[in-house]
């Protein structure tokens, strides 16, 4: 069962990597990369070039694709971090390259589409 | 789809719908020219010249059709969102030659993925189908010939459990030795 959690008020207070993944249970897949940062808003897409283009220094990407490109995509956008949806297992070279390039990923059972309902539900917006 | 591999089980599952025999697969890695090319041959029943310019149409789903499904649309939608193009040749009554063509260092263009696994599928559904792997990075060549293993294996079936795995390990070493770019490297642009 889902609790109702309450809908967020703008400015209430910002919520860290830390919490997002303990309140929302995601298993942290990084070793030794900080997850202290603070995330206001998110973005969710499959496709490598429109993250690219569209998302914003900051985000918590959420994306079903696990390769290594996902890293570089993160670095380059200066995300605040990968979760990858639906159960899927990132690959080892996507875990190594991110622990060098300090790129927090995370793990959820949960299709995007229910995660990221989650996360609006605790304020993570995808205001632009 | 989210790897190259599906696409190809997709395409080569309607080579057997089609009644084919034989089915060849080929991948073709040309670096210098940043393209990946993939064909899929086969000596099934072809496609009717009428059907043949509706095929990559995802709304052609008529029973006459049927073998075709959602295959070729998708697969002509993810070489197109990386600069490149699907072509679909048939003679009716002689086979069908799917050959689909992307950009190799497109950040969209899907990763290889496990195509020890798709070969895999394919054989142990179709022991009887000759099948032929190969794939080209430049001057490196990796094939696999399902007709040259079933004369070694005599009377021990493709899909036998051990000859599977065999097969599905075989491929994938082989990629890896002649370099075979699993997915686009955009790493390189942060160097």
């Amino acid at each position: 069962m889902i609790k109702k959690t309450q809908i967020f008020q703008a400015g209430d207070h910002k919520m860290k990597l830390k919490e997002l993944a303990g309140r929302l249970n995601w298993e942290l897949k990084t070793r030794n990369v900080p997850i202290e940062a603070e995330v206001k808003t998110g973005y969710a897409s499959d496709l490598l070039s429109d993250v690219l283009a569209n998302s914003i220094e900051g985000d918590l990407w959420v994306t079903r694709q696990t390769h290594l490109n996902i890293v570089a995509i993160a670095v380059m956008r200066d995300l605040s971090g990968i979760l990858i949806s639906s159960g899927a297992e990132p690959d080892p070279d996507t875990l190594e390259k991110a622990g060098e390039k300090m790129v927090p990923i995370f793990r959820t059972t949960l299709p995007t589409f229910e995660v990221v309902g989650r996360l609006y539900q605790l304020g993570i917006t995808g205001e632009r | 789809m989210l790897e190259l591999s599906m696409h190809i089980l997709d395409i080569a599952q309607n080579s057997l719908a089609a009644g084919s025999t034989r089915v060849e697969i080929r991948i073709q890695e040309d670096l210098p020219a940043d393209f990946l090319v993939i064909e899929v041959r086969d000596n099934g029943r072809g496609i009717s010249g009428a059907m043949l310019p509706k095929v990559t149409d995802p709304f052609v789903t008529s029973r006459t059709t049927r073998e075709v499904g959602l295959g070729l649309p998708l697969l002509k939608e993810a070489a197109e969102r990386c600069e490149g193009c699907v072509e679909v040749r048939s003679e009716e009554g002689r086979g069908t030659t799917v050959v689909a063509r992307f950009r190799l260092d497109h950040f969209d263009r899907a990763p290889l993925g496990d195509m020890g696994e798709t070969m895999g599928i394919l054989i142990s559904a179709n022991p009887d189908v000759d099948f032929l792997y190969e794939h080209r990075v430049d001057q490196r060549i990796y094939i696999m010939e399902t007709r040259e293993m079933r004369q070694v294996l005599g009377s021990i079936g493709l899909d036998d459990p051990s000859v599977l795995d065999f097969v599905r390990q075989d491929i994938r070493m082989g990629l890896k030795k002649i370099g075979a770019a699993t997915f686009p490297k955009i790493m390189e642009v942060l160097r």
